[in-house]
């Protein structure tokens, strides 16, 4: 019994020796293979690399400085930048700015003071990770949480260029007509507007819009102002 | 009887007959047991070679990329890191007359026919000497250094018998561009001439020339001066040209042509005629080119110190020979009016004034005794004046001729070192053809005091804008220079119609970057230059089409309202009074 142990012992031995060798035999062949895979990959690099260089050598050579020049002369006539196609600094640039002439379209104007209300209600700044809404509305949301949308943005906005377009291009007869319809299509959304306004100065544009609904008069002034503020 | 010894002769038989079988038993087992120990060894060997090639021959003999990527000879770069000089496999054009079988044409066509359309791929072939080589037996190369594009309209001929090795050769992508800086390499690998000789060493270690060696050329700046040279030459059916552009801080050489040039790719016919370096090897009489160096010396000694006074511009005799100007220039002239104008005669009062010994200090050191400075082996010794005392000094008529430009002989080099020296702030620097970090510019030494370099940068402007350089005044750029036309010696004198014309100039004249210097060897009076020889008709007008291509790329932009204040003596000149 003890003998047939030991006998099955040592052949588990061999066995095992023999295991390991060939696991060994293996691994040695895998590496070696790898090797020459890597040296495979090595070489086809330095063939690449060498054909590149030929390539751009190729390149340089075809567009060398007397190929280049020679079809500068037949085809492209390219020449050196002369003195009056230089500027140096803003004050040489604004050398070339001329007083208007007679008869020159109006610069554009555009009023200025609702920009901050329209930048921030259409194009939130920041926007709140959690809820999707932008911080400042998330701030104000307290008071009125549902009232700051894109409606009344846009309302605000058709509001006031209202008075804008109406002096500009207005006589001052129809001025309050096409200020009052335009109050008339979102009289609720101003009004919703001019609750969620909170800055001063939102407010006095909202003010001068509904006041502009009802007295034309206050309407064009309040327009002129901005008119005068942008031209400034 | 008879049975005992029948018995006893069959049991010997029997015995025998079981010994054979015993033998040829043992015999087979022997074989057998050889045939299964050849096996065994066969499989033995079989699995130890297997392990041997699996363990320790898998391999091909390794060799590093790097080492593989490395080329044969280093890489010459310009300053923006532009090629022009590299080792690599290109295609060459060999002619096999074998390649067809030993009996019979090697060729489907006739040499002729083959030579004729070889032309049309390689316009600058000669076509006897092609069909003189394809109708001999003989292999050799029709052509070394052929494009790939070229090589593909060769092989669309169809003929066997012209073949493309493919071997490790020098190229210069840009052809003749900067050959007398860059050199070439002859056909046993030896660098010749120019940076390929001079760097030989380097361009062949193993450690270095893995990486590029770049020159101090802008390859850019070198096409446009080549090209302005090569049209004033024609222009003016000179005999040869020679320009250089040399930064005025650190002595670099961005520019450095001599027309007529050889193409470095075509190194077997690279005369000697071409080869020869003339900005650097050979040396001229430069001529009026002197005279502000002449002037700045006087000023820089205290000899002049009112550049309103007037000196005699009457011709004068002195040991037998007359100093006289082109035309007569009046009676007077002031120091501002000499240079404009260009007067021999005040230069040489000027230059007596001021004394042979002083004179010839400052040409020493403007290195005006020595060869130039620079890395390339071709460099001209000058033809310095003999002195006429123990002492060394020149005698009274040598230091006059010398103030302008005349019997001494240097390279243009050696000009454009001395402009530097005279715009830069007075500071004499060794031109080099190496790329100079700017932290480590030579310090130099010190030939002018500033304040004599500032009134130099003035006068220089004041004959370009007024004066005999008026062509080179390129519109924004602050030209400053001074024209040169010398007569050329031979035949026991000066020969009146060999001209050497020189223009040596600097920009932007405010604040002085670069000197520009043009010459022309021999020009002729032609329709382009209004009927003249002289520099102001042909040299001149090099730089002035020079700078306007060259100073965009160089960082100078041009600025109209930007000039060197010439306010404080641009009253000593009148107005038109320069021709």
């Amino acid at each position: 019994m003890i003998m047939k142990a030991q006998r099955f012992r040592s052949i588990g031995w061999l066995v095992l020796l023999a295991l390991c060798a060939v696991a060994v035999m293996v691994l040695a062949f895998r590496v070696n293979a790898l090797r020459s895979q890597v040296m495979r990959t090595e070489a086809k690099i330095v063939a690449m690399r060498m054909e590149e260089l030929y390539l751009r050598t190729e390149f340089e050579t075809r567009a060398n400085q007397q190929q280049l020049r020679d079809w500068n002369a037949v085809e492209f006539g390219y020449v050196a930048p002369s003195a009056g196609q230089y500027l140096e600094n803003e004050r040489q640039l604004a050398q070339f700015a001329r007083p208007d002439g007679p008869g020159a379209p109006e610069p554009l104007r555009v009023a200025s003071l609702d920009d901050a209300l329209v930048a921030q209600a259409a194009f939130p700044a920041f926007v709140s990770p959690l809820s999707g809404k932008s911080l400042a509305e998330e701030a104000s949301a307290q008071d009125a949480p549902d009232l700051a949308d894109h409606d009344a943005a846009k309302a605000a906005l058709a509001v006031t260029l209202s008075k804008v377009r109406t002096v500009h291009e207005g006589s001052d007869a129809d001025a309050p007509k096409v200020a009052k319809s335009q109050a008339k299509l979102a009289p609720k959304s101003v009004l919703l507007a001019a609750r969620t306004a909170d800055v001063p100065g939102k407010r006095k544009v909202l003010a001068a819009a509904q006041l502009g609904a009802t007295k034309p008069k206050t309407a064009k002034q309040a327009s002129t102002t901005s008119e005068a503020r942008s031209s400034k | 009887m008879n049975t005992m010894t029948a018995s006893t002769a069959l049991a010997s038989g029997r015995v025998r007959l079981a010994n054979v079988r015993q033998i040829a038993l043992v015999t087979a087992k022997i074989r057998a047991l050889w045939v299964l120990a050849a096996f065994v060894f066969i499989t033995f060997i079989a699995i130890i070679r297997i392990g041997q090639l699996g363990v320790s021959q898998g391999a091909p003999e390794r060799t590093s990329m790097a080492e593989a990527l490395l080329p044969s000879r280093g890489e010459i770069t310009d300053r923006n890191g532009m090629a022009l000089a590299r080792a690599f496999a290109s295609y060459s054009l060999w002619f096999n007359p074998k390649a067809l079988g030993a009996a019979g044409s090697p060729l489907v066509k006739t040499p002729g026919e083959i030579a004729r359309a070889l032309m049309q791929i390689f316009p600058d072939a000669d076509y006897d000497e092609l069909v003189r080589r394809l109708s001999a037996n003989k292999g050799g190369y029709l052509r070394r250094r052929v494009l790939p594009e070229e090589a593909n309209r060769v092989f669309a001929l169809g003929e066997p018998a012209l073949e493309f090795p493919r071997e490790e050769q020098r190229f210069y992508p840009q052809g003749s561009l900067a050959a007398h800086v860059l050199g070439y390499v002859d056909d046993e690998g030896k660098g010749k001439v120019g940076m390929e000789s001079v760097l030989e060493q380097r361009l062949l270690d193993p450690a270095q020339r893995g990486t590029p060696t770049a020159l101090s050329i802008d390859a850019r700046v070198q096409g446009a001066l080549e090209d302005e040279l090569a049209r004033g030459m024609t222009d003016t059916k000179a005999k040869g040209a020679a320009g250089m552009i040399l930064d005025v801080d650190t002595g670099e050489v961005i520019a450095l042509a001599s027309l007529p040039s050889f193409n470095p790719n075509r190194s077997d016919l690279a005369y000697d005629s071409l080869v020869s370096n003339r900005v650097s090897n050979e040396r001229y009489e430069l001529g009026s080119t002197f005279k502000p160096i002449t002037v700045a010396a006087a000023i820089d000694a205290g000899v002049i110190t009112d550049l309103a006074v007037r000196y005699s511009a009457v011709p004068f005799k002195i040991g037998g020979f007359t100093i006289h100007d082109s035309h007569n220039l009046g009676a007077s002239l002031n120091v501002p009016e000499a240079l404009i104008q260009s007067s021999n005669v005040v230069t040489a009062h000027i230059a007596e004034k001021l004394g042979g010994p002083a004179l010839r200090r400052t040409m020493m050191q403007l290195g005006m005794n020595e060869r130039p400075t620079i890395e390339l082996p071709a460099r001209g010794f000058p033809l310095w004046p003999r002195s006429g005392n123990a002492a060394g000094d020149w005698s009274e008529i040598t230091t006059m001729t010398v103030s302008y430009g005349h019997g001494i002989a240097v390279t243009p080099l050696h000009l454009a070192a001395a402009y530097a020296a005279l715009v830069n702030g007075g500071i004499w620097r060794p031109a080099t053809l190496y790329k100079v970090d700017p932290a480590h510019v030579p310090a130099g030494r010190r030939v002018f005091q500033a304040s004599t370099s500032a009134r130099m940068r003035q006068l220089l402007r004041m004959i370009v804008a007024d004066g005999t350089g008026r062509q080179a005044n390129a519109y924004g750029f602050r030209v400053g220079g001074k024209t040169g036309s010398a007569e050329k010696a031979g035949g026991g004198g000066y020969r009146k119609t060999s001209l050497i014309a020189t223009f040596a100039a600097a920009f932007p004249m405010d604040k002085p970057r670069y000197v520009v210097i043009a010459m022309l060897d021999e020009p002729q009076a032609t329709q382009a230059t209004s009927g003249q020889r002289t520099a102001a008709f042909n040299a001149a007008p090099i730089v002035g089409r020079v700078v306007p291509r060259i100073g965009p790329m160089l960082g100078v932009v041009p600025d109209a309202t930007r000039d060197v204040d010439i306010s404080d003596i641009s009253p000593l000149v009148p107005r038109g009074a320069a021709e």
